[in-house]
């Protein structure tokens, strides 16, 4: 993530700037939200609407001529968001791909996250089918944003085939356990040359700000609005603690306490020298 | 900015803060689980020498936990000192006059063998700029010749092209070193007053195709002293995480050569004391602590025994500067620098053993890798 | 002729072409993604395509998604 040029007396104290770059596309925004699990359509626009969120996630279903109304495209489109097809449903990099197709032709967006999760109960992301999808999307010029383990290798791996960013899960889909994968995020946020956007498992406001206070680029929100009791408010709450969380990544957080260990000096060799 | 620097090297944004960085900025740093650039600022800025006891608590910890309680070991071998360059703080350079030397494959044999014979298993092969003496095939010859010795073998010689350095990985290289000397360009253009080394950019360039040819391990560094060196560790630094971002399956390490202004020879314009060298090293371990660091024998014994395990985690000893001079007792004139820890190898190790740390030649076997 | 549209057995009452199957369906043309027998037919090609007896159709739309 990067900020704003800041100018302090004069000097040029860093290079930073404000919004999320994501395939050439900017967005103010770094909370992505998802569709799923809202109890109607109504009540999932006036979510997105309140969480500013400005690229959402959906999925392609099988049209269903007795519920035409469940149709999200033209909705979403009047909102002025950038759509990003879920390709979930796939259990392997062929039909990912071939679902990646169908989302772009259908949102005329490049966006499109990869998404295999083949066991229907933790719906935990294929590894393997994940990353060849991956590739061959990024070839035919998809924006590709991998759902994935949280395994700093694995994020190597996807940005080298040309992922713009990776998302590695903060636990499992629906489970609302948090960041347990912590320690991985911050090994994955260490070494990437392109933005971490944690996504699955956040089930409070707090859990966002604390993945951006680590330095993630953006999070992905789904189960924790819709589940909600009152979802628009639970995303507007979001909302704000995703700025929190930037806003004190980038203003830098306060020493914590000494973990003070009376040893003997490490330093005496160097003491009153001049060599 | 620094034009001839590309912008994720060029530190120019960073230098403010390396200055006017204040104790409490320094104190963040020190906590952060996981410290950024703005943190390794902080860490080598003049407000940090007030902190350096907490710095090398911190590093010894770091140290600990990724390197264990040991110190790995090398030799350092001149296979040559001939030498057509001109730069002006190297006692090897072209203007000095002294007879140069160059291995023949019986008196390498012969310099293999003693080093063995000390226990040795990793060996830095070096030689000046191309020479006719000692070009590209003697160099990789020497390469294929010493891994039938040793468990692994490395180089610090001439920037090389990728072809190059792709035939000196199948010869059996595991790791290059090439120091940039100084990042700073206008600097660099006035301390290498001729020959091949007068290029900058190849050799700004050359860590990339090190790692771009597959050799496992790429060792930067910034020579203190010949140029600002606030400006030169905030770049080595910029250096070493831009590698580690593109060659991620690759290793990094990092040394700290520091010219001291030696009797009648080059004065450093930008001396660097000890207490700034430990806070440099210190800052590297707490910002990179995974990355072995490297101290050689340009260092004096009390300092080199204070900084081993509380940041450095690799070392040589008994080294040679002049050219062999392991196998048979050396009558030969300077060295490429002054050597100033002499000690032998069980003098050394039981300074080490006192400090509770455990000394070691070989990390690994070649036997597990299919592509050696 | 006989056509299976998203896995179900449906009488198609027309010439074979994609719009008026939609049409009958109920489905805007502008709403939905189409396969035919496993293949992604882009909107661009989509008068190109004659329906036969037999043949395997599946219409998409975009639905809630995490």
């Amino acid at each position: 993530m990067k900020c704003c040029h800041l100018w302090v007396g004069g000097d040029l104290l860093m290079n930073i700037e404000n919004s999320l770059i994501l395939g050439g596309q900017k967005f103010e925004s770094r909370l992505l939200v998802g569709t799923g699990k809202f109890s109607s359509v109504d009540v999932m626009l006036a979510a997105i609407t309140a969480s500013g969120a400005q690229l959402v996630t959906v999925a392609l279903r099988r049209f269903n001529r007795e519920r035409p109304s469940d149709d999200l495209l033209s909705p979403l489109i009047k909102l002025g968001i950038t759509l990003m097809p879920n390709t979930s449903g796939a259990r392997n990099a062929a039909e990912a791909v071939r679902a990646a197709m169908l989302g772009r032709e259908l949102s005329g967006s490049r966006f499109v996250k990869v998404e295999i999760h083949p066991n229907p109960h933790h719906l935990m992301p294929d590894p393997l089918e994940t990353y060849d999808a991956c590739k061959q999307l990024a070839k035919e010029g998809f924006i590709v944003l991998p759902y994935m383990p949280a395994d700093p290798v694995l994020a190597k791996r996807l940005e080298d085939v040309g992922c713009a960013a990776v998302m590695p899960l903060g636990s499992a889909i629906g489970s609302g356990h948090g960041l347990s994968t912590a320690e991985m995020v911050k090994l994955i946020i260490a070494d990437s040359g392109i933005p971490v956007i944690v996504d699955a498992g956040i089930r409070a406001p707090s859990e966002a700000a604390a993945a951006m206070e680590m330095g993630c680029g953006a999070v992905l929100v789904n189960s924790a609005i819709a589940a909600a009791g009152d979802p628009a408010a639970m995303a507007s709450a979001f909302a704000m603690a995703v700025k929190a969380g930037s806003a004190a990544w980038q203003a830098g957080l306060m020493a914590q306490s000494g973990h003070a260990v009376a040893t003997s000096p490490l330093t005496s060799f160097l003491a009153g020298d001049q060599a | 900015m620094i034009t001839e620097l590309p912008p994720e090297l060029d530190p120019s944004s960073w230098l403010s803060l390396a200055h006017l960085a204040s104790e409490s900025d320094v104190r963040r740093a020190l906590s952060a689980s996981v410290p950024t650039e703005a943190d390794f600022a902080a860490l080598v800025s003049p407000a940090a020498e007030g902190l350096l006891e907490e710095m090398a608590q911190r590093a010894k910890r770091l140290t600990e936990t990724h390197f264990g309680r040991t110190i790995s070991l090398y030799a350092p071998l001149y296979l040559s000192d001939f030498c057509p360059g001109g730069c002006a703080y190297c006692g090897f350079a072209a203007d000095r006059n002294q007879p140069r030397r160059c291995l023949n494959r019986d008196e390498m044999l012969c310099e293999f063998a003693a080093l063995k014979a000390m226990g040795f298993e990793e060996v830095l092969l070096l030689t000046g700029e191309r020479s006719p003496q000692a070009d590209f095939p003697y160099l990789r010859d020497s390469v294929a010749a010493a891994a039938s010795h040793f468990a692994a073998v490395t180089v610090e010689a001439f920037p090389m092209t990728l072809v190059e350095y792709r035939e000196l990985a199948a010869a059996g290289c595991v790791g290059v070193t090439l120091y940039q000397e100084t990042y700073d360009p206008v600097q660099y253009d006035v301390l290498h007053r001729w020959g091949p080394k007068r290029d900058f950019a190849n050799r700004l360039e050359a860590p990339s195709r090190v790692l771009e040819a597959g050799i496992r391990t790429v060792g930067l560094g910034a020579l203190l002293g010949i140029s600002d060196p606030m400006l030169d560790t905030l770049a080595l630094y910029r250096h070493a995480r831009a590698l580690r971002r593109k060659y991620w399956q690759s290793g990094i390490t990092i040394s700290f050569p520091r010219v001291c202004p030696q009797e009648g020879g080059y004065q450093p314009p930008f001396p660097v004391d000890e207490r700034f060298l430990a806070r440099i090293i210190f800052a590297f371990r707490i910002c990179m602590p995974d990355v072995p660091l490297n101290m050689s024998t340009r260092e004096n014994a009390g300092f080199r025994d204070g900084i081993a395990g509380v940041g450095i985690s690799k070392m040589s000893i008994a080294s040679r500067t002049t050219v062999g001079g392991y196998g048979e007792p050396t009558t030969s004139p300077d060295g490429q620098f002054q050597i100033n820890d002499d000690r032998d190898i069980e003098t050394f190790f039981a300074a080490l053993r006192s400090k509770g740390l455990e000394p070691v030649f070989k990390n690994w076997d070649r036997v597990y890798n299919l592509d050696q | 002729m006989k056509i299976l549209v998203n896995g179900i057995q449906h009488e198609h009452k027309g010439r074979g072409t994609l719009d008026m199957l939609l049409n009958e369906l109920g489905a805007q043309p502008d709403a939905v993604a189409i396969m035919v027998n496993d293949q992604v037919i882009p909107r661009t090609d989509r008068t190109a395509i004659t329906l036969k007896e037999g043949d395997r159709v599946e219409v998409l739309s975009f639905m809630g998604g995490g």
